[in-house]
This record gives structure tokens, C-alpha cells and sequence, in this order.
């Protein structure tokens, strides 16, 4: 897993999100998914977006993404707003939604295809991206031989192929059993720590949450806005048993309940 | 088209897939058995049938020879490939072209979906007046009547194989820097419609091999031809032996497009 490439360490962003709304017009009566929703990412930050089902956290995440246009407000990174999905904004989605025709490879360079390199630095880069997420001696296989857990390695080293300033996530690790999950935690903040990227995270597993991020967004449903902004210091690696995670827990679900 | 029976092989409509992709014994030994009844039946029954309303296996098996050995076989042959090859090219390459483009754009749908509701239900077989008005009575007129037919069915599974593809898909293809109707076609829409249409593709030839007689009807030569001549002269054996080159022409090209159709989609 350990890799020294300082090649990999690349851009990160400082994400502002600025009174975003989005409202849907339905039959009944106007649905409020999110209402004025503010908050600021720093470069290399690691923030976990949690909420309740419905709070609009996945439509907050696809508008950062550039996947959704809000109804007010905006989203920038480093100061432009965001108008569009691109290759600064690096997406994974908990559906992994890799290519099935192209081989583990092919997923992870797809993005690389579109840039200007040879194909020598494709294929290197390619390689080290794998070695990354430990998937060395996969790369010639379908998306169809593989587990969920490593399917997601591939969207994870796919998204992080073309550098991006910011890596987006949504609920990643919701389709894999416990154990899995626990794996994949651990692997996505030695790749965080790798390549020092900014990561965005949605998820609804306070858990989750806790152990993984810096700084947690607690957010409300109905209409979705954000209840509370969490810092979480303790110190890594994180763990269940650990002193302070209780009260962390206990003080996150709180907001959530309130 | 292709439904997964659950044991992990993939049996096409028309039963032929499961028994070509892997041999299974059991299988094969069922459809000889079933072969050698529907023989034996038809032999029976031609006992009793003067031989211009139904001849014998060994008659046709003769007639068989007899074409094969004076060369008409194999000129009705080259006759028939001669207008269902540009036909089959030509249609299946232009429908899957428009599948594809009104499948994508809302706009071209728009525009051309009356239009395709309108022209849709008319048999190639209708449009004949047209094959010898446009092109008179040869091997592009017979071509045309076969490229309408090809056309219709890879532009709709064209069109249903575009209409499914995954929008998140798209997004992560467009999150990766895929930019353009063009680029997003060739590089995720195209790639991810496959499967749906080879099946259209696979489905257009064997339409192909039954238009050409239908093709021929208006006195281009071959195999058709060869059909409809001998019918009005009550050659029953001939006509036999003719339907059974279409059918083995038909079992060999589609043999031939499986093996191709499950290399390219090795991935599935």
C-alpha cells in the first residue's frame, strides 16, 4: 500500500460552499432539498458530510460536483465557482460505476486518455496508481471478476488519475459488508495521506464519519441545511474504543436527533 | 434479447447460443434425435404425397447434389450475396448510425419521431415499386429492399441499447474530462450500448437471409429467384434444397457473428 511517489501528491483545493439552495417544484408543494447552506473546506481538509436520509446531502454532493446546478448560491474551488463536472473535481459514487468493457487498467486511464501524455507515462502512472490502492497484478481484469471492495479501489485510483484538486465522495463504502468498510477506511486515509488530496465525503454512518474526518458537517432534513460543524481532534489511527470517540458519537447523533 | 437462465450460460431466443458457446453433449444428442424425427415424419408423410406436393428426403437430397454439381448452386449463390452483403452493410451501419443519434439527441428525436412512427410499419416488401423506380431491376434494387430491413431493427436496437445507458455513467466519463456529444458517444455511450447492438446486428442478418427472397420477387437473379421459379413450376425438391442453402447460409453466418459477438464482449 505504502507508496513513495511524490508524483502523486498533487493539487488540493480550498472548497467554499456559499448559501446553496436548491428548491424542486413537485405536484404537491415545493420541495426544499437544501436552504442556504454555507461552509468552507481548507486545502488537504478531510470533511465528512452526515445527515439523515433526505437531508439533501447527495444533491449538496452532486452540485459541488458540477453535476447539478443549485437554485442559489454557489460552490467554488479556489475562488472560481464550479459550472460544470471536469477533471478538478475527482467523483466516486457508491455504485463504483466503472466501465465493465474496460479492464481494471483501462478504468483507472480512462481519464488519462483525454490528457496529454505518452503512452508510457499512461501506463506508469496507471501502475503506481494501483500499487496505491493495492491492486498491483490486477490490471488486466473486468470489473466483473472483482469484489465490491476492490471495485471501489478501481474508482477510487480512477478518480485520482487525473489529479484532481478535490476528491467528492458519496456514501463509497455503503455497498460493502462491515469488514470491508473497515479496510477500505483505513486505505483511503493512507491514500489521503499520500497524496495529501482535499476529500469530501458524504455518508449517514456517524461512525464512519468520526473516523475518518477532520471536521464533520452535521446536516438536517427537511429542509436540508446545516445543523452544526464538528471539529474532530483525536488523533490517528482512530478506533471505537478510543476515549474521546464516544463523546464524539454521542455529540454528533445529538445534532442529528435534535 | 439474451436472458440468463441462471446456471451461468446465456441462452438466446432462438436456442442455438447455449449450443454453440459450449458443446454439451446432452444437448447435442436431443436436437439430433429431434432432427432424425422431424426426417423420419416427413418421410412418412411423403409415402403418401405425389412427389410435386411433398418428395422424399433422398429426392431432395438428390436434387441437392444435382444443383450443387451443375453449378447453379453456387451461381444462385454468388448471385444472392451480391445484393444481401451491400444490403445487409448498408442498412445495418445507417440504422445503428440513427439509433444512436436519435437515441442521444432529444432534439433530432424530436424532430424525426413522427416521421419514424409514419415509415416504421411499411414492409420492405411494399417498397419494391420504389427498388425498381430508383435503382430498376438489379442487385442494388434488391440491396435496398434488404438495407430497409436491416435498418429498422438495428435502429431500434440501437436505440434502446443508447436509451439505457447509465447517466451516472456519463457523469463519471464528463467528471473525467470527457468533453462533447461526440467524445461522450464514442468514449462511454457506444462501448456501453454493445451488448445491445450486436444483438440487433445478429438479429438483422438472419432478417437479411429471409428478404432475400422477398428481394428478389421482381426478377433479380438468385437464390430467391431460383425459389420462386421452381415453386411455379411445382419443383418442390428444388424448392427444398433452396431453403435449405438459406438455412444453412444463415446457421453459418450466425455461427460465425456469435464467435465474434463473444470476443468483443468477453467483458460482460
Amino acid at each position: 500500500m505504502a507508496v513513495d511517489d511524490a508524483d502523486l501528491e498533487g493539487d488540493r483545493a480550498h472548497v467554499v460552499v456559499d448559501g446553496v439552495s436548491k428548491h424542486y417544484s413537485s405536484a404537491q408543494e415545493p420541495v426544499r432539498a437544501l436552504e442556504d447552506v454555507s461552509f468552507a473546506v481548507d486545502p488537504g481538509e478531510f470533511v465528512c458530510i452526515v445527515g439523515p436520509s433526505g437531508c439533501g446531502k447527495t444533491t449538496l454532493f452532486r452540485i459541488i460536483a458540477g453535476l447539478e446546478s443549485a437554485t442559489d448560491g454557489t460552490a467554488s474551488l479556489d475562488g472560481e465557482p464550479v459550472d460544470g463536472p471536469g477533471p478538478e473535481l475527482g467523483v466516486v459514487f457508491q455504485e463504483y460505476l466503472l466501465f465493465p468493457w474496460r479492464t481494471v487498467a483501462g478504468n483507472v486511464g480512462f481519464g488519462l486518455e483525454k490528457q496529454d501524455l505518452t503512452a508510457t507515462a499512461r501506463d506508469e502512472r496507471v501502475r503506481r496508481l494501483l500499487s496505491l490502492v493495492g491492486l498491483e497484478g490486477f490490471g488486466d481484469s473486468y470489473p466483473k471478476e472483482l469484489s465490491g471492495g476492490m471495485k471501489q479501489r478501481v474508482a477510487i485510483a480512477r478518480a485520482l488519475a487525473v489529479d484532481p484538486e478535490l476528491l467528492l465522495m458519496d456514501e463509497p463504502f455503503g455497498a460493502v459488508d462491515a469488514q470491508t468498510r473497515e479496510m477500505l477506511q483505513d486505505e483511503l486515509l493512507e491514500v489521503w495521506h499520500e497524496t495529501g488530496k482535499t476529500i469530501l465525503f458524504v455518508t449517514h454512518d456517524v461512525e464512519e464519519a468520526i473516523t475518518l474526518a477532520d471536521r464533520i458537517v452535521v446536516m438536517d432534513s427537511e429542509p436540508g441545511r446545516v445543523r452544526e460543524v464538528v471539529d474532530v481532534d483525536l488523533e490517528r489511527p482512530r478506533s471505537r474504543s478510543d476515549d474521546g470517540f464516544g463523546r464524539y458519537y454521542e455529540r454528533v447523533l445529538e445534532h442529528i436527533r435534535a | 434479447m439474451a436472458t440468463d437462465v441462471g446456471d451461468g450460460h446465456t441462452r438466446t431466443e432462438d436456442g442455438f447460443g447455449a449450443a454453440i458457446g459450449e458443446f454439451r453433449p446432452k444437448r447435442a444428442l436431443l436436437g439430433v434425435a429431434g432432427i432424425v424425427a422431424f426426417v423420419a415424419a416427413w418421410w412418412l408423410v411423403s409415402l403418401f404425397q405425389p412427389a410435386y406436393v411433398l418428395p422424399s428426403p433422398p429426392v431432395v437430397v438428390e436434387t441437392f447434389y444435382a444443383e450443387a454439381a451443375s453449378g447453379e448452386m453456387a451461381a444462385a449463390l454468388g448471385q444472392s450475396v451480391r445484393h444481401w452483403l451491400p444490403g445487409t452493410v448498408v442498412g445495418t451501419t445507417l440504422g445503428i448510425a440513427a439509433g444512436v443519434a436519435l437515441a442521444w439527441s432529444p432534439l433530432l428525436d424530436g424532430v424525426a419521431a413522427p416521421t419514424v412512427r409514419v415509415l416504421r410499419p411499411v414492409p420492405p416488401l411494399a417498397l419494391v415499386g420504389f427498388a425498381v423506380a430508383w435503382f430498376g431491376i438489379n442487385h442494388a434494387g434488391a440491396a435496398f429492399i434488404i438495407a430497409v430491413g436491416a435498418f429498422w431493427i438495428n435502429f431500434y436496437a440501437a436505440y434502446g441499447g443508447v436509451e439505457g445507458v447509465s447517466s451516472d455513467l456519463l457523469d463519471v466519463a464528463r467528471s473525467l474530462g470527457v468533453q462533447g456529444d461526440l467524445e461522450l458517444v464514442r468514449s462511454v455511450v457506444l462501448p456501453a450500448a454493445l451488448p445491445d447492438v450486436t444483438t440487433g446486428v445478429r438479429t438483422g442478418i438472419g432478417r437479411c437471409w429471409m428478404l432475400v427472397v422477398a428481394a428478389e420477387i421482381f426478377g433479380v437473379p438468385g437464390i430467391g429467384r431460383r425459389i420462386l421459379r421452381a415453386s411455379n413450376n411445382l419443383q418442390v425438391d428444388v424448392v427444398i434444397t433452396y431453403i435449405l442453402v438459406l438455412s444453412l447460409l444463415f446457421l453459418l453466418v450466425d455461427v460465425a457473428f456469435r464467435a465474434v459477438q463473444r470476443r468483443v464482449l468477453a467483458w460482460r
